[in-house]
């Protein structure tokens, strides 16, 4: 029997707007025309793990949906363990067999306590007492959340939260388990523990998996991979083949996984390599090919050594000991900083790293004084007499935040922060006076017409939206990218020399993603001297910052550039955070005795190998077709 | 990441907080019929030593507990001088200091300080509940004590839920509100200075997002629900009971002892009111 079946399924959004039920980033225009699938076919194996790929928009979720009889289809037939999903009575039975983890952790537990969460699912379908609690036992422990049974869901981390979500769906002991972008929110370790959890489900208990995700590490653990675009499916089949087919993922606005376009930039310099996620692997093909000993030197070439910087000798953000605690003399007492010492050179496009808790988010609140320094509250006298104490430092774009003196409000002016999901701070009736909102309240003086539609017209631009198609909708109909342009917009429309942005590119789709960053680079490059972005992302710091910063524990583990940085890969690694595939693979090949700097971005990592293969004559000409894009 | 913790609720694995929460609410109402009972200084007195018995065995420190009648402090002496002006006195009583139309009678002083000792022991007993309760265990406490009314069609199970839902959103709203502040905030906006109507005004930008975000989480809690089976409350099981322990049967005893005491002095000894 197939555990899923879909028969020429279509669905449209009639009455209900689009970002309610799809993805909030819905981009595509499919969707404004109203059809979210078209004669959808396909069908899920019982125990199979089928990954779903597609970019905001494709319709991906609203075939989760679908499936769980959340939504009904506009034309076909679903058949979920030889049920007819489109029969009233078949509802409850369906959603007893089929899980589903939704994307926001937050907004998918009821109770207060992880075991009556848990026990949500098994109240609802009238299970005794007894054995709810057996039930609880056992989802707990399958997602490795025993001890956190008494916990309340709020003090978890986001993965430790999606994995009680699983549990909640265990607890109805289903057979198929749908992910629908249950690990976007997530930073990579917690992404690392629900993707092992869902995979030991897959294994061990022979469960169903429908995996829909942006990660194509993720589709790469999956038996089968289905491309969704425009709603209908595109490419189906083996994940490897599917994320390697460079032109139509591009077609279908996917990117390559980042290990694959390094093995391709190899391969296009001559030296052929297979398509490859595993670093190890791929390093032993790279020393195979390279017919490379131990010992041998990878240089690059010496004229090429990384771009620095321009820099203008000054200093954007001095930080020195900063620490701040949450609930001062409260059985609640934490520290998130506990005496950050960093320093941002003006000029920089710098990457802030860490994992969730680690004080980053908590630091960058500091540089425009959301949060204050004691010294700087207005309550704050100066003790007479003190023992030793720590110098606190913190001034940021010239402005000395320790001193309660400052005029904060030109601190704001001057540092601008974009929040993480930004679009959920928008408010005003028209993009016009949403962007021009900051511009008003900063201004000394009462702005001119003119002088507030040139402003606004300006930073519109900026972020590449068209002044007269967008100034006068409201900020709630516009797509989900292009409601997080007009937030940015909104900061930037009163010229910061430094922007700080947390987590610019969180929830969008690859090309969504690459599209900020470049955002970002042309701010950088002709409005704000000095970028500061917090990222889960390894890869994005790796490539776009010129510096970065990990944190931990509430301090600065380590600063310099990105490739410095991931190159101490250990300490990142006991971070709880992920390194790029390029510092993972100039590792393996370390680890097999090539003497190989640790600090090279990808590019230089490719010459350097490619410049070797060169010299040694090997690998280099008896590449039949290994060119690619 | 700002405020772990709401309403009251002081974590210690104490006596009191090990209680079932129905035997609280009860001990609570006890506690409050008795008060209203008590009619002299050694009635309230009974009370006194009966709170002063349950804080030290909630081990909440006593600051936290005067800290909540801090708030009601201002409520507490506008009663009792009131109450001293308005006293009518008994024959033949003679005012300690007279005014005008103002006369302080001795009576007056002493009906004036009963009130007070009273609103301080209310006040005291019921923080001491919401200290020693999370609002979860107040909220099981309270459906299953209501589970009476069901009888007469309330539906108390879906109200419990309702409640329960609330209490787990109002730590992840209020997490939002900051958020949204915050950002509000780094693009001008003021929310310090101002007049009642500006500040009112400067509210705007924050409130908009949150009930949008609010209505976005209700949607999607709504199929989260949904998905996990729930149907209302006509075939649903509940996993917690809350169970009767010895620690309920000796709260119980103590609270029934105290009642004795104070009607026993009401029949007793002559009442001051």
């Amino acid at each position: 029997m197939q555990a899923i079946r879909f028969n020429k399924v279509c669905f449209s959004y009639e009455t209900e707007k689009p970002d309610a039920a799809d993805a909030p980033f819905a981009e595509n225009s499919s969707i404004e025309e109203g059809f979210a699938l078209r004669e959808v076919d396909f069908s899920v194996g019982e125990g199979e793990f089928v990954a779903v790929l597609g970019h905001n928009g494709s319709g991906k979720s609203t075939l989760a949906r679908l499936i769980d009889g959340l939504l009904t289809p506009t034309g076909g037939e679903i058949t979920v363990l030889g049920l007819d999903a489109s029969e009233p009575k078949n509802l409850f039975e369906i959603r007893r067999q089929v899980g589903i983890v939704f994307q926001n952790p937050d907004n998918q537990t009821v109770a207060s306590i992880v075991e009556d969460d848990v026990a949500f699912g098994p109240e609802n379908i009238g299970v005794d007492r007894e054995e709810i609690g057996d039930r609880i036992t056992f989802a707990l422990n399958a997602v490795g959340m025993s001890a956190y049974r008494h916990s309340t869901p709020t003090r978890l981390s986001g993965g430790q939260k999606q994995r009680i979500a699983i549990a909640g769906a265990l607890a109805l002991k289903p057979k198929i388990l749908i992910l629908d972008e249950s690990t976007a929110m997530l930073d990579p370790l917690g992404r690392k523990e629900v993707m092992d959890v869902v995979l030991r489900l897959n294994k061990e208990e022979k469960m169903t998996v429908l995996l829909i995700t942006h990660f194509p590490e993720e589709a790469m653990l999956a038996d089968r991979a289905i491309v969704m675009h425009a709603g209908e499916i595109v490419l189906q089949g083996e994940p490897k083949a599917v994320l390697s087919d460079e032109a139509r993922l591009r077609e279908y606005s996917l990117a390559l996984p980042h290990a694959y376009q390094l093995c391709r930039a190899l391969s296009a310099g001559g030296l052929t390599v297979e398509d490859c996620m595993d670093e190890e692997a791929l390093a032993d093909e790279i020393v195979r090919k390279l017919s490379a000993s131990s010992g041998a030197q990878l240089e690059i070439p010496a004229m090429e050594k990384p771009l620095i910087p321009a820099k203008d000798g000054g200093q954007a953000v001095i930080a020195e000991n900063v620490s701040h605690v949450y609930n001062p003399k409260s059985p609640f007492e934490t520290y998130a900083l506990n005496g950050a010492t960093l320093t941002v050179d003006s000029g920089a496009f710098f990457g802030i790293i860490g994992y969730t808790g680690s004080g980053k988010s908590t630091f960058v609140q500091h540089l425009n004084a959301l949060l204050k320094l004691p010294t700087a509250e207005k309550h704050y006298r100066p003790k007479r007499k003190k023992g030793e104490e720590v110098p606190v430092r913190l001034t940021v774009a010239g402005y000395d935040l320790t001193d309660k003196k400052t005029d904060f409000r030109s601190l704001r002016k001057n540092v601008g922060m974009v929040f993480q999901y930004p679009e959920y701070q928008l408010f005003a009736e028209t993009v016009f006076d949403d962007v021009a909102f900051g511009l008003r309240n900063f201004s000394e003086h009462s702005l001119s017409r003119e002088e507030t539609e040139q402003a606004v017209r300006e930073a519109l631009e900026m972020v590449g939206l068209q002044y007269t198609a967008v100034k006068d909708r409201s900020p709630f109909e516009l797509s989900g990218g292009q409601k997080r342009r007009v937030a940015i917009a909104g900061v930037l429309v009163s010229r910061p020399q430094i922007l700080v942005l947390d987590e610019p590119a969180a929830g969008l789709d690859p090309q969504g993603k690459a599209e900020i960053m470049q955002l970002l680079h042309k701010v950088h490059s002709e409005w704000c001297k000095t970028v500061i972005v917090v990222s889960h992302d390894m890869d994005e710091i790796s490539e776009h910052c010129t510096e970065a910063a990990a944190f931990g524990g509430g301090r600065v583990l380590a600063q310099g550039t990105p490739q410095e940085v991931f190159s101490s890969m250990e300490q990142v690694r006991e971070m709880g955070l992920d390194t790029p595939f390029t510092a993972k693979l100039t590792f393996a090949l370390r680890r097999r005795g090539l003497e190989i700097a640790s600090d090279l971005t990808r590019a230089d990592l490719v010459k350097a190998i490619l410049l070797y293969a060169k010299k040694n004559g090997a690998g280099i000409g008896c590449n039949g077709g290994g060119i690619h894009g | 990441m700002a405020d772990v913790s709401f309403g009251q609720y002081y974590p210690t694995k104490s006596f009191a907080h090990k209680l079932d929460p129905r035997i609280k609410l009860l001990f609570l109402i006890t506690y409050i019929v008795a008060i209203f009972l008590a009619t002299t200084f050694w009635g309230l007195g009974v009370c006194a030593v009966a709170l002063l018995f349950c804080v030290i065995f909630s081990r909440v420190p006593i600051g936290k507990l005067l800290k909540s009648v801090k708030g009601v402090l201002f409520l507490l002496l506008f009663t009792a001088v009131l109450n001293v002006f308005f006293y009518s006195p008994k024959e033949g009583e003679t005012a300690l200091w007279s005014w005008q139309f103002l006369h302080i009678y001795s009576g007056g002083l002493i009906a004036a300080g009963f009130l007070i000792a009273r609103l301080f022991l209310l006040v005291m007993g019921s923080s001491l509940l919401t200290l020693t309760t999370t609002p979860v265990a107040l909220t099981d406490g309270l459906e299953s004590l209501l589970t009476p009314l069901k009888w007469i069609k309330v539906p108390v199970h879906d109200i419990a839920l309702i409640m329960s839902i609330a209490l787990r959103f109002i730590p992840i709203l209020t997490d939002e509100t900051s958020r949204i502040m915050n950002a509000q905030k780094a693009r001008g906006a003021d929310f310090e200075t101002g007049g009642l109507f500006k500040r009112m005004q400067a509210i705007v930008p924050v409130l908009i997002p949150l009930l949008i975000s609010a209505f976005r989480r209700a949607d999607e809690l709504g199929d989260a629900m949904d998905a996990r089976c729930y149907a209302g409350s006509k075939t649903r099981t509940k996993y917690k009971k809350l169970r009767f322990a010895w620690r309920d049967l000796v709260a119980s005893i103590f609270g029934l002892a105290m009642l004795a005491g104070v009607i026993v002095l009401k029949i007793m000894l002559p009442g001051i009111i």
